[in-house]
């Protein structure tokens, strides 16, 4: 019970961060011109190869790599927590950081989720993608599936940086583009060699656009259902690889005092 | 020429000194690696060329964006504005010598990306090189006074950290860094050639193609042009804000 609280607290010290960073206009106007952009810039390439099968493939994988990139974004949280001097407190408290850190950056994947989906409808009937229905409403939970599986793997990345915030942009960038280049979202993984193809469908993203473009293009539910276990099973690896990591962490940089004093 | 070294050490010091404001080398090798494995995997090794140049356009830009363009807004985070202010030597000088040796590092991207391409099997070859070295020199010069314009200009906008982070895709797209301009919708065109990246792109594809280079002094005049009209409003940006700050006495609470 007492962890409900936590996490609805968290939920709402988030949410008022989020409102603190965006005003509608800014958002409408800055950060979701940038989502449409993006997906448009590497649709786009498909023009440039003149096909429209990879038009569609850059365009789906790119609109759904939005929502992880927004999750990954959360791997700034505890830096900023560290920042603001409340990294600390949270610390001394007895509740969970891992938690709060959870529950704290909901708002993000939320949000990250939402843009994906604008990105794609808006985006998509612009470079005539089709979408059949009622069947394309399947795209809306499993969007919402890879956005969450990002954020599991962006939190137990956090953990790992929690003691060295210099680098915490350069990770966050240098992730959110090797998932651009790994997850299937501009080639699919079976181009890569079979070794690299393993570490692609063990990280986040993989397995959910897969399912998306599975949807998308009709292929049977068997093989969509495959494709949503895969991106469920490597959800909770990360999920549970950041339970188990993220306190130690925190212990070890509690220890050495890199947590508040180092750069 | 002091002052604009003074710039130049202390920024070379800043970058060595913090790993974020390095994220250029490190993301441009993936995006080479991005964009090589989509022409790749198409069957169209031809366009490497286009691979090769996009990241080294996003490499700038970011740097532009994020490092150049904070650079008057960190001092005042800081607190050496004042000092800045005070000092006997120009202003202007020691904030270009610090944008200019940001955009200057990051050419180191034209080799990242380049060496990525030649270890994809796909090697770059510049078919004219005068042209290259001459466009590449008018690209650095037009980011530089682009930088001068958004380091002005984020000091007075109120939503600079929103334009930075929304400010880099709408700018690829506009710039035609990886898919040229002519492939755009017509009626995007006249914005693309108000943004400098679209002749400046234009021009780099052209001198790795063999094919002889039409037009390549108006084009090179744009990149120049436009890149001085950012330079200018940053001139005019920065004296309106040290006006401003002197006259309300606000230089160090603002």
């Amino acid at each position: 019970m007492s962890t409900l609280r936590v996490v609805w607290y968290s939920v709402v010290s988030g949410a008022n961060d989020y409102w603190s960073i965006f005003t509608l206009k800014s958002w409408v106007f800055g950060w979701l011109i940038r989502v449409v952009s993006q997906v448009t810039f590497f649709a786009l390439i498909g023009k440039l190869l003149r096909t429209e099968a990879q038009t569609d493939f850059l365009l789906v994988g790119n609109a759904v790599m939005v929502a992880g990139m927004g999750a990954t974004f959360a791997l700034h949280q505890p830096t900023s927590e560290r920042g603001n001097g409340t990294l600390s407190l949270l610390l001394a408290s007895p509740s969970r950081p891992v938690v709060v850190m959870l529950a704290r950056g909901l708002y993000v994947v939320a949000d990250a989720i939402w843009s994906a989906l604008l990105g794609l409808a808006i985006v998509g009937p612009a470079f005539g993608l089709d979408f059949p229905w009622p069947r394309a409403l399947l795209v809306i939970p499993l969007t919402a599936l890879v956005g969450v599986s990002a954020y599991c793997f962006s939190t137990f990345l956090a953990g790992v940086i929690i003691a060295h915030r210099n680098i915490n942009n350069l990770v966050v960038n240098t992730t959110i583009v090797g998932l651009m280049a790994l997850c299937g979202v501009n080639v699919p993984v079976s181009f890569f060699p079979d070794w690299l193809e393993r570490i692609a469908e063990s990280l986040p993203i993989t397995d959910g656009l897969e399912a998306i473009r599975g949807v998308l293009a009709g292929d049977p539910w068997s093989s969509v259902a495959a494709d949503v276990g895969g991106e469920l099973l490597a959800a909770s690896g990360w999920l549970a690889l950041a339970l188990l990591t993220f306190g130690r962490f925190i212990r070890a940089g509690q220890r050495d005092g890199s947590l508040e004093f180092a750069s | 020429m002091r002052a604009f070294l003074a710039g130049a050490r202390i920024q070379i010091r800043f970058l060595t000194a913090y790993p974020d404001s390095l994220i250029p080398f490190f993301t441009a090798p993936l995006f080479t690696i991005v964009f090589l494995l989509v022409f790749k995997h198409a069957g169209r090794q031809d366009l490497t060329p286009y691979a090769a140049i996009a990241p080294v356009f996003i490499a700038l830009w970011w740097l532009a964006l994020f490092n150049s363009g904070w650079t008057i807004t960190i001092e005042r985070w800081n607190g050496t504005l004042e000092m800045l202010v005070a000092a006997p030597s120009s202003f202007g000088a020691v904030i270009f010598g610090r944008i200019a040796t940001t955009t200057a590092i990051g050419t180191v991207s034209f080799f990242e990306a380049w060496l990525v391409a030649r270890l994809f099997g796909t090697p770059v070859t510049i078919h004219h090189w005068g042209a290259f070295v001459l466009t590449v020199f008018a690209t650095l010069a037009a980011m530089a006074g682009t930088a001068v314009g958004m380091a002005a200009l984020f000091v007075l906008a109120r939503n600079a950290v929103t334009f930075s982070n929304s400010a880099s895709y709408p700018f690829y797209v506009l710039g035609g860094i990886l898919v040229p301009v002519s492939l755009l919708p017509h009626w995007v065109r006249p914005l693309s050639s108000v943004v400098f990246l679209s002749w400046s792109a234009d021009l780099l594809r052209a001198t790795l193609d063999a094919a002889p280079i039409h037009d390549f002094w108006p084009h090179l005049g744009m990149v120049v042009l436009l890149g001085a009209c950012g330079y200018a409003v940053g001139l005019v940006a920065l004296r309106v804000i040290l006006v401003r700050v002197r006259e309300s006495g606000e230089l160090s609470t603002t």
